[in-house]
């Protein structure tokens, strides 16, 4: 009974939901959004257990005086800071505590959440280099051409981008010719010819590359977004629709459960 | 005069053609006002729209919208009842009213045609899914191939212990109603079972209080199956905030303190992906990550060891439980999209060369 009670409750909810989607006649068009009501009173009392295991947690940290246990100590602290500051405010001095003009959340709010918060978010732009270093490192074909792509969105994104990039490119051309001489000096034969070809293949490369950038470079950005990262982005998505609609059905039916004890 | 009035209006107003007709594909009590906009459309302010119960009635003022809009959605009419609408256009100087519309009555549809496509999808869906799995029921194998994100989840475990180190596990920031998240707790459980088995400890940091009781009863279970409910500690799987940079930013100072030998991103994350899965990269975990959020998979891609892309998450229950039935659905899930990829194949190479039968007919729904 533990799992078949579950179990019925997730069917008969499962297919509701699904009547009401093609059903908008009373009483099935309302079931989402009584639905989704349910769901945010039950997690709305489940917010009482949340905070219960996050005291807990972080008391045991203080009462062990495990790494970090100052941090918890803040925590408990500025937890019930709040919590009072915010009764205190509605018991004697009658006003909203939840009213923007309010001292409590002008002041806690305005000036110690919201910084903390931005803070964290421009930690992203750091982030975000140190990933596209790794990412962006031509070890192979693959990952050359991610990295060629990347740099032409970037440039034709940024302002002046388009006035850079030939040159950039030119000169990245003129290194990829040199390192392919210098290679056909080390090699003898068919590989020595090769290598010659792909230099001055390079070489002629450098103008119509020029060329193209400094009148198109915005064009093939926006080609490149448009066209063949929105295919990939597509096809992933059409993937996800459909493993989603794979793994409901799976769960409304009883063959997914995983999720139960 | 009362009735001269509006036939003088109706016989010599610019503004005429005014509509009103039950909102289709609703659930009643809503009527959709339609007008013809003015030639000199530029000129007017807004245009408000009144409704009469009857004939007789003077009108009520129910709404307004601005100029270039011609639709206005009335919500608050009872079904069955007749109403009669009149727009208004408002000039800077004066106002221009419209002919009385012809009286309409809002009803409850017992079919939203806009959902054609989907109850279509759904069905061939359905019967596809059912026929791999009765398949499967016969005794039919799967094969399904290997994905390497989910092969590394023993080598994590494995190598976590071998350090002495917990296993981070982060369901990311999605509700228990995400079924990314139901995706996540099914790789969890397995994580967890490995975990057991190696005597380790799984950390597990929850941004929703519902997702945290049900991650809670998974690790239990988890370790419950591998024979070691002992080790369970249900402070473990603990509640820490439901704001998204408080979240990371206690996520990542527990990665810092911790040093956690393998940790798990699995589930929905936004922002605040690449700032957990660099910070994991910093202490040297191995990491495996997992999301439907299609933004965050080129971060999580770059930033950790193996990723499941999109759908992988959802096939993971069934890989690592290698159930025939839940094969049997993945199995099926690959036939549906085959035949999606090789209609926007076919209807690509038409509508190249102007040939318009596949979007004409997918235009019908």
């Amino acid at each position: 009974m533990k799992r078949e009670v579950p179990l019925f409750i997730t069917f008969i909810t499962g297919i509701l939901i699904i009547i009401a989607l093609f059903i908008p006649h009373k009483p099935f068009g309302q079931l989402q959004t009584t639905f989704n009501d349910w769901l945010i009173i039950v997690g709305g009392f489940t917010m009482i257990l949340g905070l219960d295991s996050l005291l807990l947690h972080n008391w045991e940290k203080i009462k062990r005086k495990k790494e970090g246990w100052l941090s918890a100590a803040f925590l408990i602290a500025s937890f019930f800071i709040t919590l009072f500051w915010g009764f205190g405010e509605g018991i004697f001095f009658h006003r909203n505590p939840f009213d923007a003009s309010a001292t409590f959340l002008r002041y806690f709010y305005t000036y110690i959440f919201v910084p903390l918060q931005s803070t964290m978010f421009s930690l992203l732009a750091f982030f975000i280099a140190s990933a596209a270093y790794r990412a962006f490192r031509a070890k192979d074909p693959n990952s050359t051409l991610l990295l060629s792509a990347a740099a032409l969105v970037m440039l034709g994104r940024v302002p002046g981008g388009q006035a850079v990039a030939p040159w950039i490119f030119a000169f990245v051309l003129l290194l990829l010719a040199y390192y392919f001489f210098n290679e056909s000096k080390k090699t003898s034969g068919t590989q020595q010819t090769v290598y010659i070809i792909l230099a001055i293949i390079t070489l002629i490369l450098i103008y119509p590359v020029f060329y193209i950038l400094l009148h198109y470079l915005n064009g093939i950005a926006d080609w490149i977004m448009n066209i063949p990262q929105m295919a990939a982005k597509r096809g992933i998505w059409i993937g996800i629709s459909l493993g989603g609609i794979a793994m409901s059905l799976r769960i409304i039916f009883g063959i997914e459960k995983t999720y139960l004890r | 005069m009362g009735i001269i009035l509006p036939i003088l209006i109706f016989l010599y107003s610019p503004f005429k053609g005014v509509k009103a007709f039950d909102t289709p594909d609703d659930g009643g009590g809503s009527i959709t006002i339609k007008w013809e906009l003015l030639k000199e459309d530029s000129s007017v302010m807004r245009y408000d729209v009144y409704r009469y119960e009857s004939l007789k009635d003077t009108g009520v003022l129910i709404g307004s919208v601005l100029r270039g809009s011609n639709t206005y959605q009335d919500i608050g009419t009872k079904d069955g009842k007749q109403y009669w609408y009149r727009v208004a256009a408002i000039y800077p100087d004066t106002v221009l009213f419209s002919n009385l519309s012809s009286p309409a009555v809002s009803k409850a549809q017992w079919f939203n045609s806009k959902t054609k496509a989907s109850l279509f999808i759904l069905l061939f869906f359905g019967i596809v899914l059912f026929w791999f799995t009765e398949e499967a029921k016969k005794g039919k194998r799967t094969y399904i191939r290997k994905i390497a994100g989910l092969e590394a989840v023993e080598e994590a475990v494995g190598r976590s212990t071998e350090l002495g180190k917990p296993i981070l596990f982060v369901p990311g920031i999605g509700l228990i109603n995400d079924i990314t998240t139901i995706a996540a707790l099914s790789i969890l459980k397995r994580v967890a079972k490995k975990a057991a088995e190696y005597e380790s400890r799984v950390i597990v940091p929850n941004f929703d209080p519902i997702v945290m009781v049900a991650a809670q009863e998974t690790v239990k279970e988890g370790y419950t199956e591998s024979g070691r409910p002992d080790l369970y500690n249900e402070n473990d799987v603990f509640f820490l905030t439901s704001d998204q940079f408080g979240y990371a930013a206690g996520v990542d100072g527990m990665m810092m303190r911790e040093k956690p030998g393998a940790i798990f991103l699995q589930g929905t994350f936004y922002a605040e992906a690449l700032i957990l899965a660099e910070t994991g990269h910093s202490v040297g975990a191995i990491q495996i990550s997992g999301t439907t959020s299609v933004t965050q998979l080129p971060f999580f891609i770059a930033a950790t060891d193996y990723t499941l892309i999109g759908e992988e998450m959802f096939a993971a229950s069934a890989y690592l439980s290698k159930d025939p039935l839940m094969l049997g659905t993945i199995k099926g899930e690959d036939l549906t999209k085959l035949i999606f990829i090789i209609i926007i194949g076919i209807g690509v190479i038409l509508e190249t060369f102007g040939i318009h039968i596949i979007s004409n007919w997918f235009s019908i729904f």
